[in-house]
């Protein structure tokens, strides 16, 4: 009997030192990390525990970083859900399949361009230097700056917007295909004009994905560095960009506010994610899968 | 006259008809069932008179109205879909009150008439889940529940049951006959399933091929099949091609068949002789002064099936289907002589 | 059925249209910019030359930065592969239990923000030679890849029952490593292979990990990008173009994966969340 439970016992340790890289590498390199963050948020250098770098956390210049990113990740993942939603029902609904494929295609190609080289495109478009803002001064005598600056909150908006739409239209047209013919049939079948179709059955069962979609598309926005910092430089002030100055030292402070810092927005980003994934695991399961 | 009345209808996918010169006449009450084999057009005109589907050509009648420019939501024709269609974002309960709130029914009058219908197909208890909270079987009921609710003229089931398990599928097509003959409801329900159809319905619609081979009674249809089609698609046949040669037989390649039914055709006629397998007997030994067919072969394949044996009997030609009682004990190889009645065998083109 | 009407028609003719105008517009600007000579008189540049990408060639960093960025994707689609392909395929086998558990675990990465990342490592691991190291680096792009990754290798692991794969050939003779290279593999790479063409073109394009956790230490493409937007525009329209290219070369390979290998599902939109943010 102990021989049996013995070899069991060596059986299973063969079993999961196979997962140890993993284990290790998730310690190392996740878990620890991390948990030292938040360790480093709540201590002094002496090791003793305060909750000063959160008291610093929420000075003004910080406050300001923080309501800027959620401004900006809040404005432009609203119109990248509701407008990405409605150029999804287009594309979902277009009768050629070739162009719907080629249009789903370019979604899914024009994502992988952000960050710098995004930021740079609208530099060149709309910049105080730009094709576009050259072209109206000289010919139409229209000197777009200063009213509007692409280095400015508006100019953050528009270039934003472009990397949330396409994935919110890739997002959302898989839900679209999931609302069944027949639960429209069954609901005019039952009386329910097109109004109330989409009132009581379409709109409730899209909502899953897209409050999923609004989530992601937040998440997506409030953890974006390159493109705010290519376009803006340190001239405004978002949380990313704050969090960054602090690893680089460039703010020279008592170490820990900078971590408080970076626990709040993983807070953020977390309870994001969290509603995301539900968002969509509910989706999957009212579709049947 | 007819409740429900479908004239000449014709539907075409692309130019490929789905359904064909569709006449038929459904009283009120009664539950009709459209069998036949997949494709054959079932579910488009379940679809047309539902109002998913514009016939090319042919009208629609019920009680008397002419329905075919009527929206499918103003036609008070409930459907019991195949997948059920039951709305993922409602309760049970709320599935129930859809319709009978869009067909602004008084507020308070709504619950308690969902409530009815639940308890009527037994499942009061499930009325705050939610779909996929419930078993197939359970959908499938509510599904019938919500259609019910509304108090539609016709209800529709297309292949309610295809879904569940076969032990399933009788207790509920036992309870879909119950509601209906209470409601006293005109049904047309939509199956592959022969003894499915049979079994429930008031006549029966046989399909092939966009058009309707016959209707009639379950009996009719599987005592007097009018076509070869529905005779070997109903239930098993053992078919003879040949020739009619004389008043009262069918000459084929090897055999000469006896029959009291060839009357209805000219000597010579290409024709099938048909013989179901339980109306032929089998022998061990040649039997004596029997007034029929007796042909001779040797078993070739033995199926039990618990009160009948089915056998396979070659008898060179080819292999002849029969149903003898269970108790009897037949052997691989064994020299058999089967033998049916003249009046057993139809004939048909 | 019905044949809509024209109104709505030519509605969703425009908002197509307006979106792919919108989606195209910054693109199409840059490849013309890095090929303009002068483009701030008219609507179109006035004539096009190869300059921009001669000086980018030449460029005393060009080279340097390439080959770090291709050297990082590289490591981190390898080091990438070896985590997660082992961890997938025992946890299947022989801890089916826990796959939630893995899935809940691969899902982390997506709520830490890169920068949160950035700052706890440097923090962590501040001892030599370690710190601010390329081997950290590739170890954040690494974590930070992770959910793709391992979607990419469990929806192929799911579509094919690895379980019963692995008992088959066991029942047949087959020892681990022949489980493995003949009967697991060849059922799954496209999935992985998939995955790895994510992780190459998500870390290939990463300047937030790079620029937080080496800095100038280990510079890398993206790096030399942003640098150039400050000095020399139209270089940076052509190093934009490249890094670009690049990224549209392997989506179009990953999309033609994708539809070959209809056993592994699509990656899924979230996937590509956080390139190059
Ligand atoms: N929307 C459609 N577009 C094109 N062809 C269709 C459409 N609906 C049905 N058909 C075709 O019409 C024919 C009849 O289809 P129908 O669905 O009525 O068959 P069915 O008898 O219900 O078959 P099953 O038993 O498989 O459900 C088939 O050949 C089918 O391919
Ligand atoms: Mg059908």
């Amino acid at each position: 009997m102990a021989k049996y439970r013995r070899e069991q016992k060596k059986n299973f340790l063969k079993k999961i030192v196979g997962l140890f890289p993993f284990i290790i590498f998730c310690l190392a390199f996740e878990f620890v990390p991390i948990f030292i963050l938040v360790r480093d948020s709540f201590s002094l250098k002496s090791g003793d525990l305060t909750l000063q770098h959160y008291q610093s956390a929420f000075e003004p210049t910080y406050l300001k970083g923080f309501w800027n990113s959620i401004k900006l990740s809040g404005v432009t993942a609203l119109i990248g859900t509701f407008l990405g939603a409605g150029i999804g029902y287009q594309i979902f609904k277009w009768p050629n399949k070739k162009i719907q494929s080629t249009l789903i295609t370019l979604s899914d190609v024009t994502t992988n361009f952000a960050g710098a080289p995004l930021a740079f495109g609208f530099i060149i478009i709309l910049g105080s230097a730009g094709v576009v803002t050259k072209f109206l001064l000289n010919t139409f005598h229209w000197k777009i700056y200063p009213d509007f600056s692409i280095y400015s909150f508006t100019g953050l908006i528009l270039t934003y917007v472009y990397f949330q739409l396409p994935l919110m239209v890739l997002l959302i047209i898989p839900a679209f295909s999931g609302l069944r013919q027949d639960w429209r049939e069954a609901a005019q079948n039952l009386g329910a004009n097109k109004m109330e179709y989409w009132r009581n059955v379409g709109i409730p069962i899209l909502m899953p994905s897209m409050i999923a979609g609004y989530m992601l598309l937040f998440a997506n926005a409030f953890g974006a560095y390159a493109t705010a910092f290519t376009l803006t430089g340190l001239r405004l002030p978002l949380i990313t960009m704050q969090i960054g100055s602090a690893i680089s030292g460039e703010v020279m402070r008592e170490q820990g506010h900078g971590q408080a810092l970076a626990v709040i927005s993983l807070l953020i980003m977390g309870a994001c994610i969290a509603i995301y994934q539900m968002g969509t695991n509910k989706a999957r399961k009212w579709s049947g899968h | 006259m007819a409740y429900l009345t479908l004239a000449d209808i014709s539907k075409n996918f692309n130019k490929n008809p789905a359904v064909e010169h569709f006449n038929l006449d459904v009283e009120k009450g009664k539950l009709v069932s459209f069998l036949g084999p997949s494709g054959c057009g079932k579910t488009t005109t379940l679809r047309m008179i539902a109002g998913f589907e514009t016939p090319d050509s042919g009208v629609i009648e019920l009680d008397g109205e002419d329905i075919s420019n009527i929206p499918p939501n103003k036609r008070n024709i409930g459907m019991v879909f195949q997948s059920y269609a039951l709305f993922p974002n409602m309760t049970v309960l709320d599935n129930i009150c859809f319709g009978l709130r869009m067909h602004k029914m008084l507020k308070n009058q709504i619950v308690p008439k969902a409530r009815e219908v639940l308890d009527l197909v037994r499942l009061s208890d499930t009325a705050n889940r939610y779909p996929n909270q419930l078993s197939g079987g359970q959908q499938q009921r509510i599904a019938l529940a919500r259609a019910l609710a509304i108090e539609p003229r016709v209800l529709l089931l297309d292949e309610p049951l295809s879904a569940l398990d076969a032990e399933v599928r009788v207790v509920l097509r036992g309870e879909i006959r119950r509601i209906q003959t209470n409601l006293k409801i005109t049904t047309i329900y939509v199956t592959h399933d022969q003894e499915e159809a049979l079994s429930i319905s008031d006549r029966v619609v046989v399909m092939n091929k966009a058009h309707i081979e016959q209707v009639g009674t379950p009996q009719e249809i599987y005592r007097e099949p009018k076509t070869k089609f529905v005779a070997t698609f109903i239930g098993t046949a053992n078919e003879f091609h040949g020739s009619v040669c004389g008043k009262d037989s069918v000459k084929s390649a090897e055999f000469l068949i006896k029959t009291n039914n060839a009357s209805l055709f000219a000597d010579g006629d290409e024709v099938f002789a048909l013989v179901r397998p339980e109306k032929i007997d089998v022998y061990s030994y040649k039997p004596e002064n029997i007034d029929g067919n007796v042909l001779e072969g040797l078993v070739d394949t033995i199926t039990f099936r618990g009160a009948e044996t089915r056998l396979g009997i070659d008898i060179g030609e080819k292999v002849i289907t029969a149903d003898v009682p269970g108790k009897d004990v037949f052997s691989y190889g064994q020299r058999v002589w089967v033998a049916f009645d003249s009046n057993a065998c139809q004939v048909l083109k | 059925m019905k044949t809509p009407t024209k109104g709505p028609v030519f509605l969703r003719f425009l908002i197509v249209s307006l979106f792919v105008f919108y989606m195209l517009l910054p693109i199409v600007a840059t490849y013309l910019f890095s090929l303009a000579t002068r483009w701030d008189r008219s609507i179109m540049p006035e004539g096009y030359t190869w300059e921009a990408y001669q000086t980018a060639f030449n460029l005393s960093y060009f080279r340097i930065t390439l080959k770090n960025s291709l050297i990082l994707s590289i490591a981190s689609c390898l080091v990438s592969f070896i985590i997660i392909v082992p961890t997938v395929y025992l946890t299947q086998i022989n801890f089916r239990k826990f796959r939630p558990l893995l899935d809940l675990l691969m899902i982390i990465p997506f709520a830490i923000p890169t920068v949160v990342l950035a700052l706890s490592y440097v923090r962590v691991y501040t001892f030599q030679p370690i710190t601010r190291s390329p081997f950290l680096l590739i170890m954040a792009t690494v974590v930070y890849t992770m959910p793709f990754m391992y979607r990419s290798v469990s929806n192929s692991v799911d579509a094919v029952d690895i379980s019963v794969l692995t008992e088959a050939s066991q029942s047949l003779g087959g020892d681990l490593w022949n489980t493995l290279t003949k009967v697991i593999m060849p059922n799954i790479y496209p999935g992985i292979l998939s995955g790895m063409l994510l992780v190459f073109a998500t870390v290939f394009a990463d300047f937030t990990l790079a620029k937080l956790i080496t800095g100038a230490h280990f510079k890398t493409f993206p790096m030399l990008l942003v640098e150039q937007t400050q000095i020399d525009g139209n270089v940076a329209a052509a190093l934009s173009v490249i890094s670009f290219t690049l990224a549209w070369g392997i989506s179009m390979v990953l999309l033609w994966f994708s539809s070959k290998a209809s056993k592994s599902k699509k990656a899924q939109p979230s996937d590509k969340a956080y390139i190059g943010k």
